[in-house]
């Protein structure tokens, strides 16, 4: 149970607050570059764990699976920003709530 | 070694067929004329359903044959669900020459949907949580650009935006997901994950049970249940009409074979909900298989808007073919319920897609959206108004279509699985479906036409892919029985 001196609950505590962080900004953010960014917190908060209990259980996959992560995330934002743009030009703001054309 | 290769052929035509459209793109970037990039993402649609049918009718694939060291499998199961991603792009290319004539980017577009239906084939055949990953995103990531692809329009930007957002925060949940199984079973791969998923169930329930719950709640995102249905109604609304059929029939059944092969595979119930319990996933799916059908059939009753009355029947869908995992007792046999889902989604890809394009024929006649424009639509176009009677009945349940039989065969696996409930529950939303389904078919054919209109163009390949759709919906009614082993066979292997 011990990685290195830290124990491994630590990392998981860690992460999870990380995760939380995260959520907290999708939930109250409106502006729709602060909900991309908190999305790349929860997605670092995965990594953490991925990174850390790669090391716990003496395998790479985590690790590696990290890249992948790292690299989706980015292709993500490079979408995310693109339908971002196409939102400004047409309501001329980023506020995810003035979208509202269609009914829920 | 080299022949096993082939089992790939499916994914590797849409590739294929991506990699040609570039290369056409970047020699005559300026070129107006769909119709050559059509037929190409067609063709590969085409090659890549019957490459899967040959395989799979073959027995090539028994019992399974793992690839690139087991993070790919290809066995009954991921051909049927190619055969549908196959399928549903031909029609949506084909479909999508009219719709999109006079629109730029073009050539982007037919590379979107053939990417997304490259990564949903590899959906299909993940075999390990980071491919699952991976793949979901190839086929997320060019969805949210087809939702908003007619970017001057603030429905499909507000329907891409909406669906991007959920789709963003919904993956990270997944992927959180992931890595709580990850350290609590030290793998990734389905195999090593149910191997360590016993002792970790003992040693770290809650990571574990906190984990397997994210991953429900990615995949059912991916699949519009209920209650991560919300972006479902705005995307496929907003969304250019070819798009939401792609989205709501291929979309949907790649989150649901990734789901089918993760749950049965990586984590048997036996060992994760039996004596050490961690997350009993069955009791979960069974929630979910029951609000979303409810939900979803009683949200579309309620509808105007032909479109979005259709994206919630299409919620309501996805609840009836989760009785598949919900029927995973353990008790009595689950294998027949969860091959009736399969085929359920294989049915549906083809009614469903026919639906929505005959949609899209309305809107290329610019009818309108509600009930109320379609009225008296029987008299000016009957071909296509006999094709969507056909899917509407079909959907509904009524022995028109492959519909009827894969319902009846859901309730058969619910009765079996000790699950009757289920099954009734089944029933009754059906009936209700009925419904709404009917309020269509009525306003085509009974109703008159508040004011005369004249529809003075017959798209063809909107009214081929809509007309064939069709012929296969009916079809498959006595045609089921090509696939029901294959279907049976492949549940009966993975439970």
């Amino acid at each position: 149970m011990v990685l290195g001196s830290v124990p491994a609950e630590y990392y998981l505590v860690l992460s999870a607050a990380v995760f939380c962080t995260g959520v907290f900004g999708v939930l109250t953010r409106r502006n729709a570059l602060m909900f991309l960014m908190s999305v790349e917190l929860m997605l670092n908060a995965a990594n953490i764990n991925f990174v850390a209990f790669a090391f716990y259980w003496g395998n790479i996959t985590g690790q590696v699976f990290t890249l992948f992560t790292m690299a989706l995330a980015a292709a993500e934002v490079a979408i995310g920003i693109g339908i971002i743009l196409v939102l400004y030009r047409n309501f001329d703001d980023v506020r995810v709530t003035d979208a509202t054309t269609l009914r829920w | 070694m080299s022949e096993h290769w082939l089992l790939l052929s499916p994914a590797g035509a849409f590739v294929v067929a991506a990699m040609a459209l570039f290369v056409i793109d970047a020699a005559d970037p300026d070129a107006t004329d769909g119709s050559l990039l059509s037929a190409v993402a067609s063709a590969g649609g085409l090659v890549a359903a019957v490459a899967s049918g040959a395989l799979l009718l073959s027995g090539a694939a028994e019992p399974g044959v793992e690839l690139v060291g087991g993070q790919l499998v290809v066995d009954g199961m991921s051909l049927i669900f190619t055969f549908i991603f196959g399928s549903v792009t031909a029609l949506v290319s084909l479909a999508s020459l009219d719709y999109i004539r006079e629109l730029p980017h073009k050539a982007k577009y037919y590379l979107l949907v053939l990417l997304a239906a490259t990564g949903m084939s590899l959906m299909a055949s993940a075999n390990s949580l980071a491919v699952v990953f991976v793949a979901l995103e190839l086929s997320s990531l060019p969805s949210y650009a087809l939702v908003s692809y007619l970017k001057t329009d603030r429905g499909s930007v507000e329907a891409g935006l909406k669906y991007f957002l959920v789709g963003a925060l919904s993956s990270s949940i997944l992927v959180y997901g992931i890595s709580l199984v990850y350290a609590a079973t030290g793998s990734l791969l389905f195999a090593d994950v149910a191997a360590g998923v016993g002792q970790a169930a003992a040693d770290y329930p809650g990571v574990l049970g906190v984990g397997v719950l994210m991953i429900i709640g990615g995949f059912a995102f991916k699949t519009a249940a209920a209650p991560f249905h919300f972006w479902a109604p705005d995307a496929y609304e907003g969304s250019p009409a070819p798009v939401s059929a792609f989205l709501s029939s291929a979309s949907k059944a790649a989150g649901f074979v990734v789901a089918f092969r993760a749950f049965t595979v990586a984590f048997p119930i036996g060992e994760i909900a039996g004596e050490t319990y961690a997350v009993d996933w069955v009791l979960a799916f069974t929630i979910l298989a029951v609000v979303t059908m409810t939900v979803g059939n009683f949200a579309a009753a309620t509808q105007e808007n032909v479109k979005r009355m259709l994206a919630y029947s299409s919620v309501g869908h996805a609840g009836y073919a989760l009785i598949g995992l919900a029927a995973l007792t353990g008790i009595g046999d689950g294998a027949t319920a969860l091959g009736a889902s399969m085929l359920h989604l294989l049915v549906y890809g083809f009614m469903n897609t026919g639906a929505f394009l005959f949609v899209a024929l309305a809107e290329h006649w610019e009818l309108g959206r509600t009930f109320e424009d379609y009225n008296g639509l029987a008299k000016e176009a009957p071909l296509a108004c006999v094709a969507m009677t056909v899917f509407m009945f079909s959907l509904a349940g009524l022995p028109v279509g492959g519909g009827f039989l894969s319902k009846y065969f859901l309730i058969v696996g619910a009765v079996g699985a000790g699950v009757w409930w289920l099954g009734a529950v089944l029933a009754v939303n059906s009936a209700l479906s009925l419904f709404y389904y009917s309020r269509v078919v009525r306003a085509m054919w009974i109703e008159e036409p508040d004011e005369a209109r004249e529809i003075d163009s017959y798209p063809s390949a909107l009214y081929a892919a809509v007309v064939g759709a069709a012929v296969v919906t009916v079809l498959l009614l006595p045609g089921l029985a090509v696939f029901d082993v294959a279907a049976f066979d492949a549940a009966a292997a993975l439970v």
